[in-house]
């Protein structure tokens, strides 16, 4: 009887769909305290992610991101509008067991020990206390917290506190998960490592929704972006739907000797193709400093603070063969290239592998 | 591991510093430095038995256990807790030697309790309203309510975790001042009359009860008769407020029999007494308990005198001769009765005849009153001290669950200083609403239900604003917000523990019952939803982005 009552609500429909978050005409205006119009910080956005996508909302402060979010998460409710999350609405205390939320700042009680604040949230998913410490021990050990897991978290740097965060949001082994600004704060190892972890965890088929201003970041992980500016979606789409240079070709190849290059140009001119640009491709500085940072490790130099962190944790599942199903609008071609087929890669192989994509 | 080094090092040193103040004669600085350690190890043992009673995994266990760990680590409820494991066991330093054991006993009861309610009240505020106006400003309730758990048992979870943790403070400081009193009572008395009011009227539960007129029938009869007459001779004066004109009328009539006037003989009875004649026949006792006040125009006299009869028989006699009673009007008289006092009907009839004599050189003798309430009381003992004495601390946690909730749901709404001051607002009705209630009652010139009250305060404001007479109409109104606050704040007066703790007085079941039913659970529930209903509909975020 319930589930033929739910099947009729909107919401429902769109979780059937395949779609784990819709939101269609989503405003938020704040109110000041004598309930006069303020701020309109979201203005009629629409956004459709579907399951298993990595979707980038991506915009510059004060965009709305973080309301857009908040409203999804049932934090603030919206001026008018209608949001769908995992089939429900977002007050929806059901839908919240499998959503895992990082916010944009690590918002943690600096009295508790990491190990504590992971049992506390453990605790507020009903976890049995066996499951919460399984858990806690790997998910610490996945952000190379382990050893300092008894420390209070107020001690802890602002990156280690990230760190923190991102286990708490994955306690629940969360269908959906909700990332703003995963990376700030972070060092660029720890973002790089941030990153493969997201990037795995799409591989296993979860959705994330990733809501950022670093620019990096979508272009490394996401399926589908949306450009906010201003409270409006300005722009959305694949990545390539966004990015390719449709009037542009590049080729990439070992060192060229000057007569080949001489010869390639030759080619191309009586082709008539004008305009060519040859040059030594440079390394991104991210890539040098995290060969730096494993190369001293790998000379055992020690440090205080965070270790590497070891693959993501085995807990954190693909979804089940039922969802697996309602993967649809899945597009493969769009995923970035530092998404292999295999789903064996832990994090040190990401790494490499992301290190070698990134040598032009 | 290493925390646990430190504990026994500390608990050696302790033992060591304890030693040597035994060693050096100083027993009593001794004695509450073995309550202080006590007391820290039991506040270590009580938080370890509720991390255990909330090993459950649920959101409102949850986010209990979550408080429960704030208030022992933040440094704000720290302080508090250690002011509360300090206090308790120096207050005997600060007793006087030379005082009566009774009064020493009655001043550790009434400061020990006294202040464990206090400071418990103030730490239940603070940590309320800072744990969830810090979790809504540091935003770290975004992080709890993405999990599956309701906005309403976050609540209920914060108020759970308060109200488990006032618990296990109201026990402790129980504990200690219960262990302090023996301790004490074990001491020497002055006296042997000391010693018996020690026994009688502290380390007791007695009921109290206050007479009636010797001549109902007549008070009666003067009352109407006085009511006719002002109907009479001030119809419109008197129809304006018939109420309030009656209730006067009965107030000076009441005055007027608790009054023996110069010259004569009063009779006040106490009756429906079967019970306790039985018990006083099984070697219970029975007290006469008088506050006598002196009336005299000229001027203020610190002693009253009068002869006094038991059921029509002279009492005390001394040595065959009637004793004539003089009383100094600045104490409590306690007044051990004879076992045969009471007649085999459960009556028992004190007369009182004024012997003032006109003071010399003046003019006027002296007129005796027994002010109703607190003047003439008959006393006896109905239950022994330990079980009131729980019974109290469960009043002092009950009405401690009340403030939990006034502050969880004050935090639930504001921010963190103005739900901190709502708060005490409230807290500060609730304590004083009995005084304020007395003292306004009498200069209340409105209707006595509130309704009434309500709909004649705002009917006279609008004339005198009207009329322009403006101060007036904000005394009115000023009278109206204070009626309606009164109104809607429990009396915690209503339900007193330490004084009758202190006093030896019975709390009754009946009214453990009542101040569970009004204090603990239907105040409690209306306010929570109250706070509950807003902070469903509150935008949980800092920031407008």
């Amino acid at each position: 009887m319930i589930a033929g009552e739910t099947a009729r609500e909107p919401e429902a429909v769109d979780a059937a769909a395949g779609i784990d978050i819709k939101c269609v005409g989503l405003t938020k205006t704040f109110r000041d305290f004598w309930l006069r119009p303020r701020v309109r910080a979201v203005e009629g956005i629409d956004l459709e992610v579907r399951r298993g996508q990595i979707y980038g909302l991506l915009g510059p402060n004060g965009s709305g991101k973080s309301t857009t979010i908040k409203m999804i998460l049932g934090l603030v409710t919206p001026t008018s509008g209608r949001i769908a999350v995992l089939g429900r609405r977002p007050r929806d205390v059901a839908s919240k067991q499998r959503i895992g939320y990082l916010p944009e700042e690590s918002y943690l009680y600096r009295f508790l020990s990491a190990r504590e604040t992971l049992d506390y949230y453990g605790r507020l998913f009903r976890l049995p206390s066996r499951v919460r410490r399984e858990r806690i021990d790997r998910l610490l050990e996945m952000v190379g917290l382990d050893a300092v897991g008894h420390r209070p978290v107020g001690e802890f740097s602002k990156g280690m506190q990230r760190r923190v965060g991102l286990a708490q949001s994955l306690i629940n082994d969360p269908q959906l998960l909700i990332l703003d600004e995963p990376t700030s704060g972070m060092d660029p190892v720890g973002a790089r490592q941030i990153k493969d972890v997201i990037a795995d965890l799409g591989r296993r088929g979860k959705t994330v929704l990733l809501c950022t201003h670093q620019l990096s970041d979508v272009e490394d992980l996401c399926d589908r972006v949306a450009i906010m500016f201003g409270g409006r979606v300005r722009a959305e789409g694949t990545c390539d739907e966004l990015l390719v240079q449709e009037d542009r070709t590049t080729i990439r190849s070992d060192t060229l000797p000057a007569e080949v290059v001489a010869e390639v140009r030759d080619l191309l001119a009586r082709r008539g193709i004008g305009h060519i640009d040859v040059e030594r491709p440079r390394r991104r500085l991210e890539s040098l400093f995290l060969e730096i940072v494993e190369r001293a490790r790998a000379e055992g130099v020690q440090t205080s603070g965070a270790k590497a962190g070891g693959s993501v944790a085995e807990f954190l599942k693909g979804p089940e063969a039922t969802d697996q199903a309602a993967v649809v609008g899945r597009d493969d071609t769009t995923r970035p290239a530092s998404a292999p087929d295999s789903t064996s890669g832990g994090v040190d192989s990401n790494l490499i592998e992301s290190l070698t994509r990134r040598q032009p | 591991m290493r925390n646990l080094r430190w504990l026994a090092a500390i608990v050696v040193a302790d033992g060591l510093v304890i030693a040597s103040l035994v060693a050096l004669g100083r027993p009593v600085e001794a004695t509450g430095l073995v309550g202080i350690t006590a007391m820290v190890i039991g506040v270590l043992l009580g938080i370890a038995v509720i991390r255990w009673a909330l090993g459950g995994a649920t959101g409102v266990v949850g986010v209990a256990r979550a408080v429960v760990e704030e208030a022992v680590r933040m440094r704000g409820t720290l302080v508090l807790v250690l002011l509360l494991v300090v206090a308790i066991p120096s207050l005997p330093l600060l007793l006087d030697h030379s005082e009566r054991l009774a009064y020493r006993m009655q001043f550790l009861l009434t400061w020990s309790l006294g202040a464990t309610g206090l400071i418990l009240s103030l730490l239940t505020i603070i940590l309320a309203c800072s744990s969830i106006g810090g979790d809504i400003e540091s935003g770290r309730i975004q992080m709890t309510l993405v999990k599956p758990i309701h906005r309403g048992e976050y609540l209920v979870g914060k108020w759970l975790g308060i109200i488990l943790f006032n618990l296990l403070m109201v026990a402790l400081a129980g504990i200690g001042t219960a262990t302090f009193v023996r301790l004490l009572a074990a001491t020497e008395a002055t006296d042997a009359r000391d010693r018996t009011a020690v026994d009688h009227q502290v380390l007791a539960a007695r009921v109290a009860v206050e007479p009636t007129p010797g001549n109902p029938g007549e008070v009666e009869a003067a009352i109407t008769e006085a009511i006719r007459r002002v109907e009479e001779d001030a119809p419109e004066a008197f129809a304006a407020n018939p109420d309030a004109a009656r209730r006067r009328i009965r107030h000076e009539y009441t005055w007027q029999w608790h009054t023996v006037t110069p010259d004569t003989t009063s009779i006040f009875v106490f009756s429906g007494l079967e019970a306790v004649r039985e018990s006083v026949g099984k070697g219970g006792t029975v007290q006469l308990e008088l506050k006598p006040r002196a009336d005299n125009v000229d001027i203020d006299l610190a002693d009253v005198r009068f002869a006094m009869w038991l059921n029509d028989r002279p009492w005390p006699m001394v040595g065959g001769d009637h004793q004539e009673q003089t009383l100094s009007t600045l104490a409590v008289h306690v007044l051990d009765l004879p076992a045969d006092a009471i007649d085999d009907d459960g009556v028992l009839r004190v007369t009182i005849a004024n012997r003032n004599l006109v003071p010399a050189g003046e003019t006027h003798p002296t007129a005796i009153t027994f002010s109703p309430g607190e003047g003439m009381r008959l006393l006896w003992r109905a239950g022994g001290f330990a079980g009131n004495f729980v019974r109290g601390l469960v009043v002092m946690w009950i009405k401690l669950t009340m403030v939990a909730a006034v502050a969880v749901a004050a935090g639930a709404c504001l921010d963190i200083p103005l739900a901190i001051l709502a708060s005490l607002v409230v807290y500060a009705t609730a304590v004083g609403s009995g005084f304020f209630r007395d003292a306004l009652g009498l200069y209340n010139m409105v209707s006595s239900t509130i309704g009434g009250a309500i709909a004649e305060r705002v009917g006279r404001t609008m004339i005198m604003l009207l009329e322009g007479r403006w101060y007036e109409a904000f005394r009115m109104l000023f009278g109206l917000v204070t009626d309606v606050a009164l109104w809607l704040t429990p009396a915690f007066s209503d339900f007193d523990a330490v004084g009758r703790i202190a006093s030896g007085m019975l709390i009754p079941g009946s009214d453990l019952v009542a101040c569970l039913w009004r204090i603990g659970l239907a105040y409690p529930l209306i306010i929570g939803l109250i706070g509950w209903a807003v902070f469903e509909r509150r935008d949980l975020i800092r920031s407008s982005t």
